[in-house]
């Protein structure tokens, strides 16, 4: 038996502890611990609703969108405005963007490194990487220089970024081929120029990325142009493209070779989204990625109506003081007068347990895609069942419960939203042809209660608002990594994280890189 | 041509830079830098030697970050991001994207500072994390201050990223819970010497940073001095810090016109009019934000509709809010209305001669009848108020 630490874990947003007890080369246990208190919620306090939204999306610069959306829906929610259509289209496009850019650089940028290792492409025979591109269906790139821009750095000894790195670990796929290494570590550069594209969308729309300007609570600020729609589509178009080109088979052709991942990695089988993207009725069932809650274990492949009213959070192993318990809704952050030191078995992170129904339950592009799946939604039910019958599981929607398919879910989502992404800006331009489309509503109203319930491109996250005299009077966020970083809650029950990390073979407990790649693949 | 430029520019062809781009690129840090254009070849054979010689070792540590300067830094063009970290930087410890993880990670830290003591560069991102004795912050199982406290005073440098690693930035903002402040603040409390280079907004341009590793690492201005005189007395440089984003704004000829946005999704703001009446803290924010944009220069906050909210001012949360508010009320001197219309407080506030002008200028403006039915200022932040008092 034996404790294994990473810490810090890498190639993640913010900063986390993974901790693992292992024995017989596979984990028992497991805690998971943020190491980040700022205490946004405190600082909101007092402050204008308007102001909400440009303090919120700072809380993450990876999901500044989806943040900002929250925080912008909960002041809406709070003081009763409903924006019109053009606005909701142009939020629906910068959201899309920006889950382009997440999931692609999640995938190539974090992940990639935990399945597909530089010094393995260094071995590759050129033309027969070629040869192996055309077969996967993947796009070609100029594998001799990147071979030789990967040769140069592991020669000049500098190896920058790969410093360190698990460059040789036992648990890369050893049936994988060199050739397909050296397409993926292609495609990891290629991808950084993607992701970026994607980004540039966000900034024609929204001024700048990360952080952006315009989706002011009544709408929005952007106003388009025939120039600036052309230019956003044309964007679009090239990473849609792409993904469809590379991402989607490069997803594919690694797949086989760690096949062994859907047989563990799960979790909780608890899942929950809020849904998003809206369509003209605004409402949450009705999503494009539609609002949904599935409990696997206790109610099998069913999907229900998600519901606000049943979070609670809970703080028995977190550093914050507070009741535990509270919905969102009058819920508490409150700074600890003292810190109660690192104990696994008391308190051992800032993050807060949410609980939906009781239940440790997991968000993220597995859930929306189980719900989705199960609502019939089209284009999500085409791609997923393709995608189970190229792993040798069609019909059998219940092994994306694993870690492998909290994965292939991320990728198979980005290629159904950046088919949406031209229908919203396609539906843009006909409305501006059309003329007479809206994009701004202002708020007269000084107080309500509201909350803002969304996705951001690693899971549900929900922001709540109370107004009082046009002053904020009390504000929450729970983000999607607080459901699944989660630490245990007032029963003792494992977050999703920790739950998906027993029953993981470890190889090597001094270099645990499977661990990781079960953390990362929530993408927290 | 050589066959250093041969290989040099086949280099860039792979990564689709032309050498007419890369040259435009030279050019845009020369202007960034205060260099005159013919230092454009010697900032392209900086660039190019630095590409084919030993990479220039680098830690970038996150503090209290939201990881955004991280991402924009993922977004700069020329060089891009692969060649900063694969040509030009070794670029040892970087959280959000390094393969290693965990002790590994640590090691790659502690053996990149010590073996290069007093070369190393330092980028920081984030806050300075005091609260509970550093354990807002906690990575390595310990307070994160611990990693400034040790390697701090062996680097070479340190080039504080984005207003949190600058002044603490909004996670500073009152009431501060946890106790954040910025690096240079950090280091004045704890003695410790080494250079800051101070590099506002939320987060940072990635330009800025690029026109940074320009000029203190390929240029050698760092180990010459010479950089330091570049900056102001707070740490910016003055080229990139030393002009308000009014001065370059292109929406200026409206303002001068009185052409003003007063709601958002109105024709005013179809035409692109001027923000003022709806926030924007152009006239107050040093930034060069409307000349060297955002995310590959496609557009920045004014052009895309939305008013500057001063995210490169110190303190800007608190200064600043509430953001879609017209500027406070100052009392340098009185302006000719009722609750005036003053951008002159911006200059008292900041001390800029440029800014005080305009304020002046302005104010003609308001006196000749060119500005009417300007909305009143607020005579104090509602958040002050709540805290019973001016800052």
């Amino acid at each position: 038996m034996a404790r294994t630490v990473i810490d810090p874990l890498t190639r993640i947003e913010g900063h986390l502890r993974v901790e693992c007890e292992v024995e017989n080369g596979v984990i028992t246990d497991a805690w998971v611990s943020g190491g980040l208190f700022r205490g946004m919620e405190v600082v909101m306090k007092g402050r204008q609703p308007s102001d909400a939204y440009y303090i919120a999306q700072r809380i993450c610069g990876v999901c500044p969108i989806s943040h900002g959306h929250a925080s912008t829906m909960s002041a809406e929610s709070a003081l009763g405005v409903t924006i019109p259509n053009g606005a909701r289209l142009v939020r629906n496009i910068i959201e899309a963007a920006q889950y382009l850019h997440s999931h692609i650089l999640w995938f190539y940028t974090l992940a990639a490194l935990d399945y597909v290792s530089p010094a393995k492409a260094l071995q590759a025979n050129i033309a027969d990487t070629y040869a192996l591109a055309q077969a996967a269906g993947t796009s070609t790139a100029n594998f001799a220089a990147v071979q030789n821009k990967v040769k140069a750095l592991v020669e000049g000894g500098d190896l920058s970024i790969f410093t360190n790195g698990y460059l040789d670990h036992p648990a890369f796929s050893p049936d994988m081929p060199a050739e397909l290494h050296l397409i993926a570590v292609a495609h990891y550069l290629e991808a950084l120029e993607m992701q970026a594209e994607a980004s540039r969308v966000i900034a024609i729309m929204g001024g700048k990325f990360p952080h952006f300007m315009t989706s002011i609570p009544g709408g929005t600020a952007w106003m388009p142009t025939e120039e600036k729609l052309d230019d956003v589509l044309f964007r679009l178009v090239r990473v849609r493209d792409w993904v469809y080109a590379t991402m989607i088979p490069d997803t594919l052709a690694i797949a086989p070779y760690y096949a062994d991942a859907l047989n563990y990695g799960g979790g909780t089988g608890n899942f929950l989204a809020w849904g998003v993207f809206n369509d003209e009725s605004m409402e949450m069932t009705k999503r494009y990625l539609p609002n949904g809650a599935v409990f696997v274990p206790t109610k099998g492949l069913a999907v229900e109506d998600a519901d606000p009213a049943k979070i609670a959070e809970y703080v028995e192993h977190s550093w914050l003081d507070g009741e535990s318990g509270l919905n969102p809704a009058d819920g508490q952050t409150v700074p600890p007068s003292e810190f109660a030191g690192y104990d696994v078995n008391k308190r051992y992170t800032w993050g807060k347990a949410p609980r939906y129904d009781g239940k440790s339950t997991e968000v993220g592009p597995l859930a929306r895609m189980i719900v989705a799946y199960l609502r019939g939604v089209a284009p999500v039910k085409a791609i997923v069942d393709t995608a189970l019958t190229a792993l040798g599981a069609a019909g059998k929607p219940e092994v994306l419960v694993s870690l492998l398919g909290r994965v292939a879910a991320r990728n198979l989502e980005t290629a159904v939203i950046a088919d949406w992404s031209l229908e919203w800006v396609n539906e843009l331009v006909a409305a501006v042809k059309e003329g007479g489309v809206e994009f701004f509503k202002p708020i007269e109203a000084d107080a309500g209660k509201g909350a803002g319930m969304w996705e951001a491109p690693r899971g549900a996250l929900g922001h709540w608002m109370n107004v009082e005299g046009g002053l904020i009077a009390n504000y929450q966020i729970v983000t999607p990594s607080t459901w699944d970083i989660s630490p245990r809650d007032a029963q003792g029950v494992r977050g999703p994280m920790e739950e998906a990390l027993v029953g993981t073979p470890i190889l090597d407990p001094e270099r645990p890189m499977e661990a990781g790649r079960v953390a990362r693949s929530f993408d927290p | 041509m050589a066959n250093e430029d041969r290989a040099f520019n086949d280099q860039l062809a792979e990564r689709g830079v032309s050498r007419r781009d890369f040259l435009k690129f030279c050019g845009s840090v020369a202007a960034m830098l205060g260099l005159s254009e013919a230092m454009v070849p010697t900032i392209a054979s900086a660039v190019q030697s630095a590409a084919s010689s030993k990479l220039y070792p680098a830690v970038w540590i996150n503090g209290g970050a939201c990881t955004g300067c991280t991402e924009s830094m993922a977004q700069a063009t020329y060089p891009d991001i692969a060649t900063i970290v694969l040509d030009i930087l070794s670029l040892n410890y970087i959280e959000t994207i390094m393969m290693a993880q965990g002790d590994a990670a640590n090691e790659a830290l502690r053996s990149t500072v010590e073996k290069n003591e007093g070369k190393t560069i330092m980028i920081y991102e984030g806050s300075v994390m005091k609260g509970w004795d550093g354990n807002a912050l906690r990575v390595e199982g310990k307070p994160s201050l611990e990693v400034l406290d040790e390697f701090a005073p062996k680097v070479a440098a340190i080039i504080a990223v984005g207003s949190c690693a600058v002044d603490g930035g909004w996670v500073k903002a009152a009431p501060n819970p946890a106790d954040a402040t910025g690096v240079s603040m950090y280091l004045a409390e704890k003695g410790i010497k080494t250079p800051v280079i101070n590099l506002p907004t939320c987060p940072v341009n990635p330009e800025w940073v690029v026109a940074m590793i320009v000029d203190v690492l390929l240029l050698g201005q760092l180990e010459s001095g010479a950089i330091l005189d570049k900056l102001d007395d707070q740490g910016r440089p003055k080229l990139i810090f030393g002009q308000t984003i009014h001065d370059n704004c292109p929406r200026r000829g409206h303002f001068e016109n009185g052409e003003f946005v007063y709601q958002f999704g109105s024709p005013e703001e179809a035409k692109g009019y001027c923000l003022y009446a709806v926030g924007c803290k152009g006239p107050q924010t040093y930034t060069n934000c409307p000349i060297v944009r955002w995310n590959n220069q496609v557009s920045w906050c004014v052009e895309s509709g939305a008013p500057c909210i001063g995210c490169g001012d110190f303190n800007w949360v608190d200064e600043n809010a509430p953001f879609l508010g017209r500027m406070r009320k100052v009392g340098i001197g009185t302006g000719p209305q009722e609750g005036g219309f003053n951008p002159g407080v911006v200059g008292a506030v900041a001390g800029g001669a440029v800014v005080a002008a305009l304020g002046i200028h302005a104010i003609g403006m308001g006196a000749a009848g060119r500005i009417g039915n300007m909305p009143p200022t607020e005579d104090m932040k509602a958040h002050d108020r709540k805290k019973g008092g001016d800052k």
